[in-house]
């Protein structure tokens, strides 16, 4: 047990919460890849107890309290119990007799851990980093939940659901784990958000945003979005937290990330924007796929707020994007309606599933908006009158009504759809434009007129 | 009339035959769409911090986002079409 305790004594030495979690690892390191099973094999279940508390207290390395000792000691001694289950469950995947059993006592193993740790801290036992080494076991116990609940739905199939009624979708049997880890995953950002001590540096404050993360996580994954608020809502209500500039930025662009989707869903799209943009700009550039998350946000939200599309640069930041907003973005760039619908309905499943759907269809305002300018810029200029330059050149700002109707109409029948559109239609969707402030002017029904106002009339766009 | 009827079923069965091969060339593509339920999860960054160097901003937020029209998108053709248009309307 000394050896294999070895690496835990290095990584303590360095105060750091990396290399511990590191050492409390699940997973085998790639260069050590029996370490798991030298590990196991370090102690039998009767004398693991005492051998983990014989080689930390007599390591001359490391220096800890007798408290501090013993806090370890359960520690250590609930992840060599995690670790068993992890080899046992390796040696029955061998055979290919894997089954629930296993997941489960290596999720309830790595729960007892996660607890442990939890006791120790609010014990107020352990050094102040020991707040980051518990955030990486407790996003372990999320991935281990994850799986369990997957191998317990592919071998019951959902047969125990008839006792509930339809209405209640977050109670599916399926994530019964993944509802468990929430309830643990509660504890800890309590322990955090509520830290008394007054000495910042020790504080376990500066865990609140990764464990917040680490439940957004948690909620978008059981569809239960919206218990993300109160996170939020208690992180908003806590008067004395460090300056969130201050926190590292896994945890700020991670927190803005979730706080984006969050307001762009409750469709408060200048705060998602915000959010949304904070989280780009600080992104690790290698992250592409978190890269390309933010943008799936960022995109429909500045649609709306300030009309704008990505440019082909952008897109080119993922195939992905690409293929989602690329042919929506060109149909909008060009006016063209038809496209703009097959390209929504084209989508409809991605779109949905992405929960974006209705923000992208929002859109279509700005693609009528663009094909009206169209028409407008097609009028022409009013002739010039009497000592008037070229500068002093006026578009037309009388457009019959039929001209817009006739724009519309090319557009679907262009398609062959053999739809067809009443007057009366093109009427509400320019009244409907001008309500929107997309368009100044007003109808004169009395000459089948549209009057547009002669300083800007089509507000921000130029013209 | 046996015969006909054969022949019209070997027609049928040959183009059953083509169109699976026709949608041959297509099944890789469903791969994708397949594994698609995989990346929806925001991902742990492997690191904790990063310097300003290694975010977004050094490339530069500038081209990333433009107007949604396209004034370059030759109006002029769309004049000519809009006219013709309003001629088949006899307006």
């Amino acid at each position: 047990m000394q050896s294999a305790l070895e690496s835990f004594h290095e990584a303590y030495a360095s105060g750091l919460a990396q290399p511990v979690a590191a050492f409390l690892s699940p997973i085998a390191p790639i260069n050590a890849s029996n370490r798991l099973y030298d590990f196991a094999r370090a102690s039998s279940d009767d004398k693991i107890e005492g051998d983990v508390r014989y080689a930390l207290k007599y390591n001359k390395t490391t220096r800890m309290t007798n408290k501090e000792c013993g806090a370890w000691v359960d520690i250590i001694v609930c992840y060599w119990r995690a670790v068993k289950e992890i080899i046992k469950a390796d040696k029955a995947a061998d055979q290919s007799r894997t089954g629930d059993r296993q997941y489960l006592a290596i999720y309830d193993a790595w729960k007892d851990l996660t607890s442990s740790f939890i006791k120790h801290i609010s014990g107020g036992l352990l050094p102040a980093w020991a707040i980051f080494t518990l955030y990486f076991t407790a996003n372990h116990l999320r991935k281990i939940a994850i799986k369990t609940d997957e191998q317990l739905a592919k071998s019951k199939p959902a047969v125990l659901n008839t006792g509930y009624s339809d209405d209640i979708a977050s109670t599916t049997p399926q994530n019964q784990k993944l509802e468990e880890a929430a309830r643990v995953f509660n504890r800890i950002f309590a322990l955090c958000l509520g830290d008394r001590n007054q000495d910042m540096s020790e504080s376990r404050k500066w865990g609140v945003y990764c464990i917040a993360n680490l439940q957004f996580k948690t909620y978008f994954k059981l569809k239960a979005i919206s218990l993300s608020k109160n996170v939020v809502r208690s992180i908003e209500a806590q008067p004395d937290l460090p300056s969130f500039e201050l926190y590292p930025r896994a945890h700020r662009v991670t927190y803005r990330y979730y706080t984006g989707v969050l307001a762009f869903l409750q469709e408060d799209y200048a705060k998602a924007e915000q959010s949304l943009q904070g989280a780009w700009e600080s992104c690790w550039s290698r992250s592409q796929q978190n890269k390309s998350l933010i943008l799936t946000y960022l995109i429909p939200c500045r649609l709306i707020t300030q009309h704008k599309v990505p440019t082909a640069g952008l897109l080119a930041e993922a195939p992905r994007l690409q293929r989602i907003f690329g042919p929506l973005v060109a149909c909008i760039k060009r006016g063209d309606l038809t496209g703009f619908d097959k390209a929504l309905a084209d989508g409809e499943p991605e779109f949905v599933r992405r929960r974006i759907f209705l923000t992208l269809e929002r859109s279509r305002d700005i693609a009528l908006r663009n094909l009206l300018r169209k028409v407008y810029l097609a009028g022409g200029f009013d002739d010039l009158k009497e000592g008037q330059t070229e500068k002093d050149r006026i578009r037309k700002s009388r457009i019959p009504l039929a001209h817009f109707v006739a724009a519309l109409r090319m557009g679907i029948s262009g398609a062959g759809s053999g739809q067809a559109l009443e007057d009366e239609e093109v009427e509400c969707l320019l009244a409907n434009q001008i309500y929107k402030g997309l368009m100044k002017g007003y109808i004169s029904r009395e000459h089948a007129m549209v009057v547009l106002n002669k300083k800007g009339a089509f507000p921000g766009t130029g013209v | 009339m046996a015969g006909p009827a054969q022949g019209s079923n070997d027609a049928k069965k040959a183009a059953v035959n083509e169109s699976k091969n026709g949608e041959q060339p297509l099944a890789p593509e469903k791969k994708p769409a397949a594994q698609l339920e995989e990346d929806d999860e925001f991902e742990d960054f492997p690191v904790e911090d990063w310097t300003e160097e290694e975010t977004q901003i050094p490339s530069g937020n500038t081209h990333l986002w433009e107007e949604s029209w396209d004034d370059d998108d030759t109006n002029e053709d769309f004049a000519v079409q809009l006219r013709e248009e309003l001629k088949k309307l006899g307006k």
